[in-house]
């Protein structure tokens, strides 16, 4: 394909709203757990990209806009917590008890992971942080020393595992109240989990705003300790 | 609200957002901070939720996609992750479930408990 056609940012746009309007219609079809929008629309574009050799540099070039759109999303999560103040009011303190049970939790059972399977210090680095949303996760992963590569695949992964597994988890666990289900998803699976949150209902995509934003404070917190 | 208005008004929270995170000593993302410092507005009024509603929910309702190019970039780690193929996915896959566990389980017991007390008080 011409370089001059692939390199402007229009081709990653047109790619990316083609493969996720795909995939959004591949899940309302198929009503299938694992066809998850941001994990087919992302597949979908991987396959496009290896088959026709067109370097991930150039489909950057466009990737990044929206890349760049994730802080301005976050940000507008507020308007979810303002929604639901009340409800946050009132279980204030059973939702920093999760949070903080929660980041605790993720961090011990990671780093018990990587002893038993005897990684070195950088893997352990690299996987310390993936319960949280991918920019915290970064920051906290390069601060130990760990590669950048891993910890984003293990955010990806984590926050997509959430988001298929959440309605299920919810059943498995006998987790009923939806604010305990909005930090559950929050806490273990960041922001792709918070998306699903939305869908499940506005207590749950609420809490699980608040526990992404809570968690990724306590989880930078708590690495300091730990690395 | 005009939407150019209201996207002025959500990238300048995250302006904001960026500066705070600049000053602070340890690393904190920007998006965190900037959905703090919008929620704070939101509470104290100096922001009405209709101001930044249309744009809002446009960014909500969408959100995965947002996610998309970063996904797309893991190819480029394919490499170092089958290195470590094993353990990479038996702590991403096991550790998942259990802090959805921990988490969701000690925000119910703190309800059940304060439940108690409630009826004891009662």
């Amino acid at each position: 394909m011409p370089e001059a056609f692939t390199r402007t940012p229009f081709f990653a746009l047109t790619l990316i709203f083609i493969c996720w309007v795909l995939g959004v219609k591949l899940q309302k079809k198929t009503g299938w757990l694992l066809c998850n929008p941001v994990l087919t629309s992302s597949l979908m574009i991987v396959v496009i990209l290896t088959v026709t050799g067109i370097p991930l540099k150039h489909f950057n070039v466009g990737g990044s806009m929206i890349t760049m759109l994730l802080g301005p999303a976050t940000a507008v999560l507020a308007l979810n917590i303002y929604q639901q103040r009340k409800v946050l009011q009132e279980n204030f303190l059973p939702v920093l008890v999760g949070c903080t049970a929660g980041s605790l939790g993720s961090i011990a059972a990671a780093l018990a992971l990587c002893h038993l399977f005897q990684t070195n210090s950088v893997f352990s680095a690299s996987m310390l942080p993936k319960s949280v949303t991918t920019a915290i996760a970064l920051g906290i992963s390069e601060n130990g020393g760990g590669i950048p590569g891993i910890t984003a695949g293990a955010v990806v992964i984590t926050g997509i595992e959430g988001a298929v597994l959440a309605p299920f988890l919810s059943k498995l666990f006998h987790i009923t109240d939806p604010v305990a289900e909005g930090v559950a998803i929050g806490a273990c699976s960041h922001a792709v989990g918070t998306s699903k949150a939305l869908e499940i209902g506005k207590i749950q995509g609420a809490m699980s705003s608040i526990s992404l934003c809570v968690c990724g404070i306590i989880t930078t917190g708590l690495a300091l300790f730990f690395m | 609200m005009n939407i150019v208005t209201e996207l002025a008004l959500i990238f300048g929270v995250c302006l904001i957002g960026i500066g705070i995170a600049s000053l602070l000593p340890f690393m904190v993302p920007y998006s965190v901070i900037s959905l703090l410092v919008l929620t704070l507005l939101l509470y104290r009024k100096i922001l009405r939720p209709e101001q930044i509603k249309d744009a809002g929910v446009f960014f909500i309702r969408n959100m995965g996609i947002f996610f998309v190019p970063a996904v797309v970039g893991t190819m480029e780690y394919v490499e170092t992750l089958t290195n470590y193929l094993v353990p990479f996915l038996v702590i991403t896959l096991v550790t998942t479930p259990l802090v959805y566990f921990i988490a969701g389980w000690s925000v119910q017991l703190c309800l059940k408990l304060r439940r108690k007390k409630g009826a004891a008080h009662a």
